[in-house]
């Protein structure tokens, strides 16, 4: 699924604003590579090209180009408490003297350093996301790929989170816009139905379960609108989502991005892959020979127009332990795929950001041949000074609730 | 006002470690105007006939007839003036001994420049340096001329002048002004008279029947004067540490650029391309990079076309490394058909000027390899100029036989069209 295709211009569809609060942009983590700094929020105007855009659009409406937004929509369905103090909004950058990472030289109009020629990087090869202290996330390009085609969208308020991630199979056409619509929808989708969910009532489970299949259907929506009526090869993406109410995770995946929960003590896989290796592991083939299979990355799941079956597996994870809740792409686990090896890789510290960052560089520093995308949220959710959960991060004012984990 | 606008052609995939990049880079111009009208300046022509006394009376009518039609060509308004050359030059008219050398053109000054013209006679040698340092003088003496064209006509051999001579007198005046000049008969030296038009920006061909003269005199003129835009130049921007390989004016005509820059800053070199009327021109440009990482891209060069200060146009040559050989192996085919078309010009001229000095073996391989590239590339007229100096036994392998017996206006002829390039784009 990695094989480059000629590809047609598509005229987008850039989805609407959603209407709860994703978060905020955080300020940029350590480059992922040299070159490649960490994401800058958008502002008031569109980085690509220049024009005004809504500072909670994920799109500019004048070029297609993607952003990071910078605030939340005008109307929140949640009402808000203060961001987090990793995250602020910047000014326009449009209007700004950009410097080359590479050299400190100025990057000309063309998008181009004036003095050494690198390639200034952009929003869309690495952001980085953090809405609250104890959820934060990586989306980047990788080294081998020349488009970022994974998509990544992040919300977190009091005890709550989402983490989308999808990947977009790089064999068809503008799967990057529709990679960025799905998840940005999805996460709407959920953000809302979590915010209304009432934690540790015996309705959850299954109100997450059916929001999470909701999701899914609406994320598809989101990839075939952004899909040209004569596009021969209709954009696909997979999906990947967990959704923390407090200490339960509840989770939903279609396609080969993985949701995995690295405890102190416990690693475990909790996505199924919808994939060619996947079915031959079911078979009995061990996976380490499954995954090495030259058809092993061919999905049998996956959004899109051409796609059969959009319904994805959904579980729910009770946390017992404090511990990493992962969604991820492959471009991430085809370095360690099992629970045991990933939680290998984790450094210390229980900054989601850092992290993220350390995880991404990691990928990269083992090739980099996909496009890397890791969201973390550090579980069960902090609730109180004092919590496991929490271990040093600053609560917000809504966190009052007891810790349900001592 | 002039429009200009750009394409690049190149495969920017290197491998793993590679740093050479190669492109085409294609400027059009579209809305030039008519020289000296487009409010950017007056425009200026000066016809130089050789009048050296080997032109004879065929000749000399038929030049005096050309310089005529000329004239005719010239759009009223614009600064002219006529040059009589043999071992030295005179300004046949304006008729001035001091002050401004040149005229602006009206009915009057044409038919008094034609009735001067009408009294030229063939006599005296040949002193090319000296046409070319009272061409200067004359411009110079009006001052604000912005777009200068000269007309050279020649029949011989730079006899009263040593080759240095004549070099001092193309740098005195190179960066000056354009010169087109046109030999007529078999006794000039076409690599004498190229080096010239090369230097002056200009065209070289040859005349062969003098009852040519007069078409080959209007349309050279009439292409002048669509010139509107008087000057353009080349600006080729590259990363710091990079090094510019070679850069080439491929199409229409193989002119290399890569000695003729002057530095605008530290990363950016200006070549002179004179002046444009509506038509396209491509650049070979070929930069070595130092190697990234896989993954990585950059910039490998900014190729732009300034006039005065102002930058009209940009093409981007980019690199980008990469681990997959479908892409990096792929040669642009662009490039690799103006690589071919130069390699042409190349053979073409190394195989006359070994024939020239009977070295049949050499002549032989390299004007086989002509005829082979001529096929390749479908540049029918190189393989009709070919086919009258070669007997081409294999177009494809390139195997030929060197005629007996060849007419030196053939050999010349092949020798000035070497450089003309065939486009594969429409």
């Amino acid at each position: 699924m990695d094989q480059g295709q000629p590809r047609e211009p598509n005229p987008a569809a850039a989805p609407a604003p959603g209407e709860p609060d994703r978060g905020l942009v955080a300020e940029p983590a350590q480059p992922a590579t040299p070159g490649m700094p960490g994401a800058v929020p958008t502002g008031s105007s569109c980085p690509s090209c220049g024009q005004p855009v809504d500072p909670a659009a994920w799109y500019c409406e004048a070029c297609g180009g993607p952003l990071l937004p910078t605030a939340a929509p005008a109307a929140p369905a949640t009402p808000s408490g203060d961001v987090s103090a990793q995250t602020r909004r910047l000014g326009s950058r449009a209007s700004q003297v950009i410097a080359c990472p590479a050299c400190g030289g100025t990057v000309g109009a063309d998008g181009y350093c004036q003095t050494c020629g690198a390639k200034a990087p952009s929003l869309r090869d690495h952001f980085a996301v953090a809405p609250g202290p104890w959820v934060g996330g990586v989306c980047d390009r990788g080294i081998q790929h020349h488009r970022n085609e994974d998509a990544m969208a992040l919300w977190a308020e009091g005890t709550r989170a989402v983490l989308v991630v999808c990947d977009g199979v790089s064999t068809s056409i503008d799967s990057d816009v529709a990679a960025m619509a799905a998840a940005g929808r999805a996460c709407d989708v959920l953000t809302a139905r979590s915010s209304s969910v009432v934690a540790g009532e015996q309705g959850e489970d299954a109100a997450m379960a059916q929001a999470l299949v909701e999701a899914v259907a609406e994320a598809n929506r989101a990839v075939i609108a952004t899909t040209a009526a004569d596009s021969t090869n209709a954009a696909s993406a997979t999906f990947a989502a967990a959704v923390v109410v407090g200490d339960r995770v509840h989770f939903a995946n279609l396609g080969d991005s993985r949701v995995y929960f690295l405890g102190e003590t416990a690693h475990q896989l909790l996505s199924l892959d919808d994939s060619m290796a996947q079915a031959f592991i079911a078979e009995g083939m061990p996976r380490e020979e499954a995954e090495a299979l030259p058809r092993a990355h061919a999905i049998t799941k996956w959004l899109g127009r051409d796609s059969v079956d959009t319904v994805p597996r959904t579980g729910v994870l009770q946390v017992t332990e404090p511990g990493w809740l992962v969604v991820c792409t492959d471009g991430l686990w085809n370095y360690a795929s099992t629970p045991d090896e990933l939680a290998a890789q984790l450094p210390t510290g229980t900054d989601p950001l850092a992290v993220a960052q350390h995880l991404t560089t990691w990928a990269n520093g083992q090739g980099g041949h996909d496009n890397v995308t890791v969201a973390l949220a550090r579980v069960p959710a902090p609730a109180a000074p004092g919590s496991p959960g929490t271990l040093g991060a600053a609560p917000t004012e809504e966190d009052k609730e007891q810790p349900q984990h001592g | 006002m002039a429009e200009f606008t750009s394409a690049v052609y190149q495969n920017e995939f290197l491998p793993d470690g590679g740093t050479d990049v190669s492109a085409i880079v294609t400027i059009r111009c579209t809305g030039a105007g008519s020289a000296g009208r487009t409010g950017s300046g007056d425009a200026g022509e000066i016809v130089v006939v050789d009048t050296s006394g080997s032109m004879g009376v065929a000749n000399m009518n038929a030049a005096k007839q050309a310089a005529m039609i000329a004239l005719d060509n010239i759009l009223d308004g614009t600064y002219f003036a006529v040059v009589a050359g043999n071992h030295k030059a005179y300004l046949a008219y304006p008729m001035v001994q001091t002050g401004a050398g040149m005229v602006r053109m009206d009915a009057r000054t044409r038919a008094e420049a034609r009735r001067a013209i009408s009294f030229f006679r063939a006599e005296g040698g040949t002193a090319m340096g000296t046409w070319l340092n009272l061409c200067k003088a004359l411009f110079a003496s009006i001052g604000n001329i912005a777009q200068k064209h000269v007309i050279l006509l020649t029949d011989g051999e730079n006899h009263n002048e040593t080759a240095t001579q004549l070099d001092q007198a193309i740098a005195n005046c190179a960066g000056d002004f354009q010169v087109d000049a046109r030999g007529v008969g078999v006794d000039w030296k076409v690599a004498e008279i190229r080096k010239i038009a090369q230097a002056m920006l200009g065209t070289v061909d040859i005349i062969g029947d003098p009852g040519q003269m007069s078409a080959v005199f209007a349309e050279l003129m009439r292409q002048s004067m669509a010139r509107g835009v008087a000057n353009a130049d080349l600006r080729v921007w590259i990363p710091q540490g990079a090094q510019v390989l070679f850069i080439r004016q491929v199409s229409p005509t193989v002119e290399d650029l890569t000695h003729r820059g002057t530095p605008v800053n530290q990363l950016t070199m200006s070549y002179p391309t004179g002046a444009w009327a509506d038509e396209e021109r491509d650049y070979h440009v070929a930069v070595r990079l130092a190697a990234k990482s896989v993954g990585q891209e950059q910039l490998a060069a900014r190729v732009q076309l300034a006039v005065g200060p102002d930058l009209l146009t940009q093409g981007l040559v980019k690199a980008k490394w990469s681990a997959d050989t479908n892409l990096t192996a792929q040669i642009n085919p662009e490039v690799a058909h103006y690589t071919g078309q130069a390699e042409l010009a190349q053979v073409i001229q190394e195989g006359l000027a070994a024939k020239a000095v009977g070295d049949e073996a050499t002549a032989t391989t390299k004007l086989g390899r002509a005829v082979q590239l001529a096929t390749e590339s479908g540049n029918t007229e190189a393989t009709s100029k070919l086919r009258k100096v070669v007997d081409i036994a294999d177009a494809r392998t390139g195997t030929v036989r060197l005629k007996k017996a060849v007419e030196k206006a053939d050999e010349m002829a092949l020798d000035t069209a070497s450089t003309k390039t065939t486009r594969i784009r429409g």
